[in-house]
């Protein structure tokens, strides 16, 4: 595969996640401009001196025409400045690095029991179609297609943590267990500090979590890649393959699987930015940090830089997830090689 | 296949069992939207404090919730709130996403690209987030969170329109209007748009299914519908503090929100199948 | 119909080593399928056949859409999970129809290989096709290195050129007649002694046709490999079979040497069916069709199955089913050359 097509391929769908990201802030400056009340009362909180407001005014060029500032803003964004949160006073951005890791951290492991749990699930349910476990398991990826995640973490907190006292149900670790804050995602700093008991205190908080957020999810994967399974085993080229005399498992794991991943894949991929989306919900169930809780907190503060940076930010990550998905698709897919890489 | 007497049409009405159970819960839940606000009670909307967080019982079947309303009413009431949103949210965006695929693929090419990468926008940014910056800008309420999803709903409905237009665009039969004379408008009106109406019900039955958990969780943060609305993500934000002592304040309004998401959702399943019965399962 | 081989000017020439007339290899008696429909009905496909494939043999199962042919072909191997056979099948000795899934696995791939119609559906297209070629010999247990050096010498032998570096493509980025040639390879690498060929050409355009054809004779010629061709297309099985077996549905109409077909066939359908093809060395007003159309699977005729199509048919027709019998070289089921009702 010649590196210079790959480049190329690389360098457009960059282009594209700009082009994207750029329609992003533009919008985002629109709200801004249509928010009600005055602009730098807004950057600088309610309890702001009429000195503090003036120096607001000046910094973001509020008496320049439009178009410059404009201009300025999104000059202000390239550097990374999405403004100073009023409840922290910190710059927007370094709030929402601080907390991301831990939504990357929710996201992930959500993401982790979604597929473990949907893959095999699905795996086993086409192999042995119309049977037993076909039959429960598409039963209960119905009921759980319809749960709301948000009322789905408030059973399972009350179930498992309260009456069944099994798993936490808030936090991120117990008090005095958690490990110095490397990153900001408990398991992955207790991992770095090599403390295997914050480590499991920690997965043990993030356990129902991700569970929640995980269960709508997982069902959407178990469907999908139960039909696409199916879809392999009754066609035509199945034939060909138990005519070369390959067992039902063989035909099922080295030929349906691989061909069904693909499209399971692209799925997966909207799911992620589905998650971060959903992370407001669970953060707010299980006290958790994260770029949802500061947003929905910046909301209730009304801190309008801080909710819109978030937007941003969060717009951003998930422009970027989109495009590893995309060439993870380049990686499994010969097919969607030779279409995007060309010969 | 050997053919049954009865005539083609009233083969495809007859239901399945799951069909019949299906429908029958849909209407109940229309019938909850229509005339529960007026069937039930004016104490669903007046406080009772004394009569706070009763278990069910023979008066009130679900209970009462925190301020001492019937929390059996209140789910009925609140059916209005959310489900009626949701109806409203996703027949907007649908209706935005047929027009904005219609054009772009009906229109010049530069139209098309465009369109295109605004849909692009759409689909980077989670619904919920925008639902959470546009109530920062028009203040929480019910309004605000259908406005946030009728603007983030339409892109990947135009996204999808936008393929089956253009599959069908390439049908033979299309080609062959096309051939005879037939007007580039009247071939988008009376050919290709009928043909994707398939897709685009399916789409909206299971679309209303994931709109009324996404409104319920807006309001269960308190972007959305704000108290005392009877909306059921409200209801199970206000009983989240007694889910310990009085479950029937959530568990309620939880399972209202289940049903009416998973009946649309078979109902989806159901159409879906009905179109192409090769999907159809033993 | 195509004209791929097709040349009734003079007697198909069989210079070239005539095949061993061997040991009967496949032997086929009463075979019966019976097909589950959803509607619950069970539906006879193919009803009764008789007849025999020898060691090197090449044969052609010629007949209409409906006529039953690729069922038969899927259901000597046992493919089709929703068949069920009845009758006797035997390959070298051994009931096929008693064997294990396990067992009849062994057989697939190894001892009887096929090859389908349309290659582009019947190759993963996830997998680089030396790796595709080598799996039926990954499944026997031979090693990779060995696997995929008997993969590339049967692509080789296959006329794929340069496939030392196409080992590693992938089957999109190959044109239908390679395609073609790698699902044989598939078929033969791990040396089969029948390969039943389910309307291999079908697909293809005519020169792609002749290159495919070629190939085949080769290698069939060489390894001594016995060949069940199905096909509705007359012209190839000219050039390439010695024997016709023609179905009509699903039932075995008539069964004779190539020559004797095209020279002097004697069940009416036969007879039809060459007067259809057209021929580029007679001058003709209009193209013949038999007239009429196939009977559906679960209505088909009391009697002779082609009776009512028949422009021969007399009395007995209509009441019983001929019984495939000796005429001449060959054997008909034909009231007109049964004995019985002479």
């Amino acid at each position: 595969m010649a590196v210079r097509s790959i480049l190329r391929f690389l360098l457009m769908r960059l282009g594209q996640t700009i082009l994207t990201l750029w329609g992003l802030a533009s919008l985002v400056f629109l709200m801004i401009k249509l928010l009600p009340g005055d602009e730098a009362q807004m950057a600088v909180g309610a309890e702001a001196s009429p000195e503090q407001i003036e120096a607001a005014r000046q910094r973001l060029g509020l008496d320049a025409p439009v178009i410059i500032q404009y201009l300025l803003f999104l000059s202000r964004l390239v550097k990374g400045d999405l403004g100073v949160s009023i409840s922290t006073f910190q710059p927007v951005l370094n709030d929402l690095v601080a907390v991301f890791p831990s939504t990357l951290e929710l996201v992930s492991f959500a993401m982790l029991v979604n597929l473990a749990v949907a893959v095999p699930s699905a795996i086993v349910a086409a192999n042995k179609r119309g049977g037993a476990f076909d039959g429960s398991s598409r039963f209960m990826a119905v009921i759980f297609g319809g749960l709301p995640v948000f009322w789905l973490a408030l059973m399972l907190q009350y179930l498992l943590g309260t009456v069944w006292r099994l798993l936490p149900i808030s936090g991120h670790n117990a008090y005095g267990m958690g490990a110095p804050i490397l990153t900001g995602a408990a398991t992955l700093d207790a991992l770095l500090a090599l403390d295997w008991v914050a480590l499991a205190d920690a997965l043990r908080h993030i356990a129902l979590p991700a569970v929640a957020l995980a269960a709508l999810f997982s069902t959407q994967i178990f469907r999908a890649f139960r039909a696409s399974l199916l879809g392999v085993l009754t066609s035509d080229f199945m034939m060909a393959v138990r005519a070369k005399g390959a067992t039902a498992r063989r035909v099922l794991l080295r030929h349906a699987v691989p061909n069904s991943v693909t499209a399971t894949l692209a799925l997966a991929g909207t799911q992620f930015g589905a998650m971060v989306g959903s992370s407001v919900l669970i953060e707010s169930v299980f006290a958790r940090k994260g770029v949802g809780a500061y947003m929905f907190n910046a909301v209730a503060q009304k801190d309008s830089f801080a909710v819109l940076g978030s937007v941003i930010f969060i717009g951003a990550v998930v422009c970027i997830a989109n495009l590893i998905v995309d060439l993870l698709q380049l990686v499994v897919d010969p097919r969607v090689r030779a279409a995007q890489l060309g010969n | 296949m050997a053919a049954t007497s009865r005539p083609k049409a009233t083969r495809a009405l007859a239901l399945s069992p799951l069909e019949g159970f299906v429908l029958a819960l849909l209407l109940l839940l229309l019938a909850m939207v229509a005339a529960g606000p007026i069937l039930a009670p004016d104490t669903v909307y007046t406080s009772d404090i004394v009569n706070a967080l009763q278990p069910p019982s023979a008066e009130h079947w679900l209970g009462t919730d925190d301020q001492g309303r019937d929390v059996f009413w209140r789910v009925v009431v609140g059916a209005r709130a959310t489900l009626l949103s949701a109806l409203l949210v996703v027949t907007l965006y649908s209706m935005i996403g047929v027009a904005v695929a219609t054009i772009a693929a009906a229109g010049p090419r530069w139209l098309d690209e465009t369109l295109m990468r605004i849909t692009d926008l759409g689909m980077a940014l989670p619904s919920m987030i925008v639902a959470l910056g546009l109530a920062a800008a028009l203040g929480a309420s019910l309004q605000s969170a259908i406005i946030a999803m009728s603007l983030t709903g339409w892109p990947i409905t135009a996204r999808i329109l936008r393929a089956v237009i253009r599959q069908t665009s390439e049908a033979q039969f299309v080609s062959g209007a096309q051939v005879l004379g037939v007007s580039k408008w009247r071939l988008m009106t009376r050919h290709v748009l009928p043909n994707s109406l398939d897709v685009l019900i399916v789409k909206w039955a299971s679309d209303v299914s994931t709109t009324v958990l996404v409104l319920a969780g807006l309001s269960f943060i308190g972007v959305g519908a704000q108290p005392p609305s009877a909306e059921w993500g409200a209801m199970i934000a206000a009983g989240r503090s007694y889910v310990a002592t009085a479950w029937w304040t959530v568990v309620a309004p939880g399972v209202a929100v289940a049903v009416t998401s998973i009946a649309f959702g078979l109902l989806g399943d159901i159409i879906q199948v009905r179109n192409d019965p090769s999907l159809r399962e033993a | 119909m195509s004209m791929a081989r097709l040349d009734l000017r003079s007697p198909v020439d069989t210079s070239g080593p005539t095949p061993a007339a061997g040991r009967p290899l496949l032997t086929a008696r009463g075979l019966t399928v019976d097909m589950q429909l959803p509607g619950k009905k069970s539906v006879r496909i193919v009803d009764g056949l008789d007849f025999d494939i020898r060691a090197g043999e090449r044969v052609a199962l010629v007949g209409e859409s409906g006529s039953g042919k690729s069922v038969t072909a899927r259901a000597l191997m046992r493919l089709d999970r929703k068949a069920r056979l009845s009758g006797e099948l035997t390959f070298d000795g051994v009931d096929l129809q008693r064997l294990s899934e396990r067992e009849m696995n062994r057989y697939r791939g190894g001892t009887i290989g096929m090859v389908f119609q349309d290659p582009m559906s019947f190759l993963d297209p996830l997998m680089t096709i030396g790796d595709q070629v080598a799996e039926t010999l990954r499944i026997r247990g031979v090693g990779r290195h060995q696997a995929r050096r008997r993969a590339l010498a049967t692509l080789d032998e296959l006329g794929v050129d340069r496939a030392a570096e196409r080992l590693d493509s992938y089957p999109h980025e190959f044109s239908g007649g390679m395609r073609q040639r790698v699902v044989l390879a598939m078929a033969i690498v791990a040396e089969p002694k029948l390969l039943i060929a389910d309307e291999p050409t079908t697909a293809l355009d005519v020169r792609v046709q002749e290159q495919v054809l070629d190939v085949l004779d080769d290698v069939s010629r060489r390894r001594g490999l016995a060949v069940l061709f199905i096909t509705h297309d007359l012209g190839v099985v000219a050039g390439f079979t010695d024997r016709v077996i023609v179905m009509y549905s699903g039932r075995i109409v008539e069964d004779a040497a190539v020559d004797d077909i095209f020279a002097a066939p004697q069940h009416p359908y036969t007879q039809g069916l060459i007067q259809a093809v057209p021929r580029i060395d007679r001058v003709s007003e209009r193209l013949f069709a038999i007239p009429g159309a196939p009977p559906p699977i679960f209505a088909r005729p009391e009697g002779c199955a082609f009776h009512p199509r028949c422009g021969q048919k007399f009395a007995p027709c209509a009441l019983r089913q001929p019984a495939l019998e000796p005429s001449g070289a060959g054997r008909v089921a034909c009231h007109l050359y049964s004995s019985s009702e002479r």
